[in-house]
């Protein structure tokens, strides 16, 4: 497509177009989020482990989350990853306006999620719910809590999975806030939009993780 | 590379509407499903309508449908290996204290004689020490 025509500027030296640098790109991209799956698999092993152990326990835990919480953020998540599909939509068709818009979408949908996050953690820090050895619950919703065993397990599980996921939403924002910026400017197009393509990427695959956290951890 | 130079696939606007207001309605149906009572199948239900909404998000949203297949092959080869990570784990740690017993009795059936009126004890009490 863009080798008959002048070299692009973002084209570099050991390539040959546009066209094999976006596709060594995302080549690379997927062998990265490869990684990330492996990453959290290790914690949904763990997860499973302990939920084939104790299935009692785990079941009876998943009434300690707010389903309606965790279904919000979901809906807000998935939200935001069809405002990033629709700027990478937009700038296929050199619509730099509506791809800003829609990635700055995108951060508020991940800035909501994560007010929820905070809500939801705050909310458990209050009575007592910690990882690991602080782990001494109290209070109306969450004292009975503290007297079952490996419930300190689960909520462990939970504060490491929800709280990873939590700063790979985080670093998304941040990339996307650079994008944002940088599509204002006009550095993307249809002719290079990689930065674009690969963060979506990203935000699908831990849309995606967040898509199992949900009904593992919050409903059954 | 034999298509370098084609042009990238565009996914339509209606694609992508149809493709989240699916999400949404799954995100419903595994609330609703939860909610219900339905025993062993709680479990399966909810992960199958999971595994159902991790697949439109990579077909259709990451454009997997449309893309290189090398793609598509690292992440097969990617949730291969978590397969295998998460199975062999489970051949350990759901089976424990059984494989490696030889005696007559597995350490489950010697647990529940240990478990049951003192008269029995003797041969139970044996089975645990042999193992580990």
């Amino acid at each position: 497509m863009s080798t008959a025509k002048a070299a692009h500027p973002k084209l570099q030296h050991h390539f040959v177009s546009m066209e094999q640098q976006f596709d060594a790109s995302k080549f690379g991209m997927w062998l990265f989020l490869v990684t990330e799956i492996l990453l959290f698999s290790g914690m949904f092993v763990a997860y499973t482990v302990y939920r084939v152990w104790h299935p009692e326990v785990f079941e009876a835990l998943s009434t300690a989350l707010d389903w309606r919480l965790g279904g919000v953020n979901t809906l807000v998540l998935l939200a935001s990853s069809f405002t990033v599909a629709l700027s990478i939509h937009h700038i296929q068709n050199d619509n730099q306006r509506a791809m800003v818009i829609n990635i700055l979408l995108t951060i508020l949908f991940a800035g909501v999620f994560m007010f929820i996050k905070y809500l939801e953690y705050s909310g458990k820090f209050s009575h007592g719910v910690f990882p690991g050895e602080a782990y001494a619950p109290f209070g109306d919703h969450y004292g009975h809590y503290a007297d079952v065993p490996y419930a300190p397990q689960f909520f462990s599980i939970y504060f490491v999975m929800t709280g990873i996921h939590g700063v790979h939403v985080l670093i998304g924002m941040g990339v996307f806030a650079w994008i944002a910026i940088k599509g204002s400017q006009g550095l993307f197009s249809s002719e290079y939009y990689t930065p674009v393509e690969l963060t979506g990427l990203y935000w699908h695959l831990v849309d995606i993780i967040w898509i199992f956290l949900f009904p593992l951890l919050y409903l059954i | 590379m034999a298509h370098a130079e084609h042009a990238h696939h565009i996914t339509p606007f209606r694609t992508l509407l149809g493709v989240f207001l699916g999400l949404v309605f799954l995100t419903i149906l595994t609330v609703t499903t939860s909610r219900l009572d339905l025993g062993v199948l709680d479990v399966p239900v909810a992960l199958a309508i999971a595994l159902g909404k991790a697949a439109l998000v990579v077909v259709f949203f990451m454009a997997l449908k449309w893309d290189n297949r090398v793609n598509g092959v690292v992440l097969a080869l990617g949730v291969l290996f978590v397969s295998i990570f998460l199975v062999f784990t489970l051949f350990d740690t759901a089976f424990r204290g059984d494989t490696s017993n030889v005696d007559e009795v597995t350490i489950k059936d010697a647990e529940a004689e240990l478990a049951a009126p003192a008269g029995d004890a003797d041969h139970g009490e044996s089975a645990p020490a042999a193992d580990h």
